[in-house]
């Protein structure tokens, strides 16, 4: 017998949830399934009544939806689409200021790499973090500049 | 592995925040639609037109079994995807599925309609079914979905909103209770009513419907 469980619980689980127990609450699954494992025949009984009215109710089963209708419901979304626009507007207005506080972030780190680094040499973890924080490219232009200097 | 690489050079230049990011990342659930949606956030129709795909079937049945009607259930569905459209720009992963949100649109448009229309338990248009005439003769398949319907619809709203979502929508008993602003021990109760009721609504023809279920 599954731990948790007893036979109380388990009728008013299958009264409210019915028999396919991976409807009933997460947390008593086991429990139950461990419970059903070793009940007496009479708990299998109901069950088995349960079941069979489950399936009687799966009866009004989803029908699989038409491509008309998928149609007609992305041709509505097309239909939106100057709400789009209006979000594109905004997505650029935030692109803007991403940028302008990207460009103070990256000199703040270049700066930071340059004035703490030691040895004078640029470690691969550095090369690395530079590549993660500001992309593939960044790592390039920072030895340039280390190069010119 | 780019992650890792990614979070292992954030611990070692950020740690506290890196380690902040790692613990909001292991409580958010994965949502199989964020991906998904990210895109229609940035005007994607290709993913758009996988998400209609994916979950049309699903909102259509949802919005058929509350309202009892093809047609009207075709309509909210379709408002479940305009707005899905207007808002996905705006939607923030992690506190919930995209799915559960999904779910509570459609049904706040059914809960809605039916309230204008003053629709509510038992006020079903369809004809009770006479337990003579299906004593006599065997159901066909279309007429054995109808009783089921039928009979869905006879039951109060509430209760019927349990069964839709715990039944068919294959909702948790936790995203059922959130849905329908209730406890879990309260949707517990709503299903437990819900099924006396189905089980003595369907019961003079449960011998049918179970004979055309094995013969069918």
């Amino acid at each position: 017998m599954g731990t948790g469980m007893n036979e109380a619980r388990f009728m008013e689980l299958l009264a409210s949830f019915g028999a396919e127990l991976s409807r009933w609450p997460e947390a008593e699954q086991e429990a139950a399934e461990g419970f059903l494992a070793s009940a007496p025949h009479r708990t299998k009984d109901i069950w088995e009544s349960e079941r069979a009215f489950d399936r009687i109710l799966a009866l009004d089963a989803a029908a699989p939806s038409s491509l008309f209708l998928e149609a007609k419901v992305l041709s509505r979304v097309r239909l939106s689409a100057p709400r789009r626009l209006a979000s594109v507007r905004q997505v650029l207005a935030q692109r803007t200021q991403w940028l302008a506080g990207g460009a103070l972030a990256a000199s703040v780190a270049v700066g930071f790499f340059v004035g703490y680094n030691p040895s004078d040499r640029i470690t691969s973890t550095q090369m690395t973090a530079m590549e993660d924080l500001f992309g593939s490219a960044s790592s390039e232009v920072f030895l340039t500049a280390l190069t010119e200097e | 592995m780019e992650t890792a690489r990614k979070l292992r050079v954030a611990f070692v230049a950020r740690p506290e925040q890196a380690a902040r990011r790692l613990q909001d990342s292991d409580r958010r659930m994965w949502d199989p639609d964020e991906e998904l949606v990210g895109r229609i956030g940035s005007g994607d129709r290709l993913a758009a037109a996988e998400l209609v795909r994916r979950h049309l079937p699903k909102m259509v049945g949802l919005a058929r079994r509350m309202l009892g009607d093809q047609a009207e259930a075709e309509d909210v569905a379709q408002e479940v995807f305009l707005r899905v459209w207007r808002h996905a720009a705006n939607w923030r992963p992690g506190q919930a599925k995209f799915e559960t949100w999904m779910h509570r649109v459609a049904m706040n448009l059914c809960l809605d309609r039916l309230r204008r229309q003053g629709r509510n338990a038992g006020e079903v248009s369809h004809e009770a079914p006479d337990p003579k005439a299906s004593a006599t003769r065997s159901l066909d398949e279309k007429q054995r979905r109808q009783r089921v319907s039928d009979a869905l619809l006879g039951l109060p709203e509430r209760q019927r909103a349990a069964v839709v979502l715990c039944y068919y929508q294959e909702r948790t008993n936790i995203e059922a209770a959130e849905l329908l602003g209730v406890s879990v021990e309260a949707v517990e109760s709503l299903l437990a009513r819900a099924r006396r009721s189905l089980k003595t609504a369907l019961s003079a023809e449960r011998a049918d419907l179970l004979d055309g279920l094995e013969t069918g």
